[in-house]
């Protein structure tokens, strides 16, 4: 994350240094940490207390309500994880959908900001409407794409059986994760076109026509001068992605559950094919009233979530370009 | 070979687009239909007849007004205060050259990756222990101050304005609230209103803590639609009055979009925040 904050700062004119630190730059100190106090404060008490105090309450029986008869039990919830056979599968379920949707997202995305970039008529409109999905709040996207792949009223298999009479594809249940998929992939492609369209619009056109000119075909321009170009911005996509992908939560909860929502005490989870690892963690808490397992799970994510990134940013030395050294 | 060249990119996006929209048509479509008809095989494409019957029963079969008016309520005035407050934390990172403040910046944007209940769990348990769960008074706390992706923008933003035109107001014995007050946020509109669009975005869709912090009575109308709010008299969901509550709910934003949409899409090339 360092690196990555270096990265974004240095794409950016730097602020002339002021001399040292007279009664002027003590002025300056106080007026900077007047202005990012609302930062601050939520970073101590909003993140940091909280923080603090859930890994406290993972290493205890808390259940929501046990205050006053509440017993340390160490690093019981963790062990117990261990032996969780709902928790791996959750797990390796979520890694699984995310090294599939991720790379698969982003391809399409690139693949949508090569199309919309080219010189046509209404390309704008394309920019536009190919958006939209991202935009549109997912619990509305989960609910049309919960009658679109309906069973017996759905749009796909209503298609489906003019081809083939009598096909009905259980879209919601047995292939519930190509349906999770490829909501997933109709929600988010959009922004990630839209981010890539910037970063391929920053990449000097005379390089690409100078290789051209030098005998290169359009594949070879895209391969050895726009992508590594690209780099930096496909390395950010990527990263923002495997974070998001770990997380995922509403989809899976919307898309094939039923009964959710307030007024709803019973949760209905969906079924063990999309059962996604934060659904488990939601279960857990706001089902069983499991908090400080829940917690303890929470935890064990936020680890594997910074491990990802660690590594990820690890291979990127290998692969990312940037043109600003520092 | 330019035109054969067009003529492709045509052949991929038109029906690429189209594919895109669909979902969202059907759902318009049935928003219009007959529950029978909804039901009925084999499907039809378009409603036999046109309910406009159904937006009245989404309307009327559950206090629709009351969860629109908490929807609109807590996304302006969370809008109002993060907007605000991000924009005051950016000044904060743009304009002052301080030891270890890249230090504080990498903690600011570090936080993008931690898992978001990781924190709203215990801030759940701390503010039903607080008696503020049920009120929008998380909304408050979490508006005031300010986050990651805004602050970014807003650095960003602040960053690009000449060192002079802060000299030559201090020189006129203008304080440093003052400079960000009278002359940085005036002249940041197009950080403002990407930032506000982003800010509404996210209260209007967020689904996980109005179900987490809100009661019923209180939250909005994104909970309320996936719940079973409208079902017939045996308990039987009625599909397509909740699809024309959904085509309600998303009516705002879409106009909202398209209204917005070079703002939003230059928003989005800048910073990086998604929709």
């Amino acid at each position: 994350m360092a690196e990555l904050a270096s990265r974004l700062q240095t794409a950016q004119p730097a602020i002339r240094a002021r001399a040292k630190i007279g009664p002027r730059g003590r002025r300056e100190i106080v007026w900077f940490y007047v202005f990012i106090s609302p930062w601050l404060f939520g970073f101590l008490f909003l993140t940091l207390v909280p923080m603090v105090m859930g890994f406290g309450l993972s290493l205890s029986n808390f259940n929501g309500l046990n205050w006053a008869t509440m017993k340390f039990v160490g690093a019981a919830n963790y062990l117990h994880a261990l032996t969780d056979s709902q928790l791996w599968s959750s797990l390796r379920l979520t890694l699984l959908f995310t090294i599939v949707s991720v790379p698969l997202g982003l391809l399409v995305s690139m693949g949508l900001a090569l199309l919309v970039n080219q010189e046509i008529r209404g390309k704008g409109l394309f920019r536009t409407l190919l958006y939209l999905p991202s935009f549109i709040p997912v619990v509305a996207g989960a609910l049309a794409w919960r009658i679109f792949a309906d069973k017996n009223s759905g749009l796909i298999n209503g298609l489906l059986s003019w081809l083939r009479p009598g096909m009905a594809l259980p879209w919601l249940t047995d292939l519930a994760p190509a349906t999770l998929l490829m909501f997933v992939l109709w929600g988010g492609v959009g922004s990630g076109m839209i981010v890539l369209l910037g970063g391929l619009q920053a990449v000097p056109q005379d390089l690409r026509e100078a290789a051209l000119i030098d005998g290169a075909n359009e594949w070879q321009a895209l391969r050895y001068v726009t992508l590594p170009l690209m780099s930096p911005v496909l390395f950010f996509q990527l990263t923002i992605g495997i974070i998001g992908s770990l997380q995922i939560l509403v989809p899976p909860l919307l898309l094939a559950a039923s009964g959710y929502g307030s007024g709803t005490t019973v949760y209905t989870p969906p079924p063990q094919s999309i059962y996604m690892y934060l659904v488990y963690v939601f279960v857990q808490i706001f089902g069983n009233q499991a908090f400080a397992y829940g917690i303890a799970m929470l935890w064990i994510l936020f680890v594997i979530v910074l491990l990802l990134t660690l590594l990820v940013f690890r291979t990127s030395r290998g692969w990312v370009h940037y043109e600003v050294e520092q | 070979m330019a035109q054969s060249r067009r003529n492709l990119t045509y052949l991929l996006v038109v029906p690429l687009t189209v594919l895109f929209l669909i979902p969202l048509v059907w759902l318009v479509l049935t928003s219009f239909k007959k529950e029978t008809e909804y039901l009925a095989y084999p499907i039809t494409i378009l409603p036999v007849t046109w309910q406009w019957v159904n937006y009245q029963l989404a309307v009327t079969m559950t206090a629709f007004s009351r969860y629109l008016f908490n929807t609109v309520y807590l996304a302006i005035f969370f809008t109002g205060l993060s907007t605000l407050s991000s924009a005051f934390v950016g000044f904060g990172f743009a304009r002052h050259n301080v030891p270890g403040k890249n230090v504080l910046f990498t903690l600011v944007l570090a936080m993008i990756i931690l898992p978001n209940l990781v924190t709203v769990v215990p801030q759940f348990i701390i503010f039903s222990r607080l008696k503020i769960t049920g009120t929008y008074w998380p909304w408050v706390l979490w508006g005031l101050t300010a986050s990651p992706w805004h602050i970014f923008l807003f650095r960003q933003y602040f960053s690009t304005f000449p060192r002079d035109l802060e000299d030559a107001a201090e020189v006129d014995g203008c304080s440093r609230f003052g400079i960000f007050w009278r002359i940085f946020l005036p002249n940041a509109w197009p950080a403002l209103i990407i930032s506000a669009i982003f800010n509404f975005q996210w209260v209007w869709g967020d689904f996980v803590n109005p179900l987490i912090f809100l009661s019923d009575e209180a939250t909005t109308l994104a909970v309320k639609l996936s719940g079973s709010t409208y079902v017939d008299p045996h308990y039987n969901r009625l599909v397509t009055v909740t699809m024309a509550a959904v085509v309600l709910y998303i009516l705002p934003i879409a106009v909202g979009f398209f209204a917005a949409q070079k703002r939003i899409i230059e928003g989005v090339v800048t910073t990086g925040i998604k929709g």
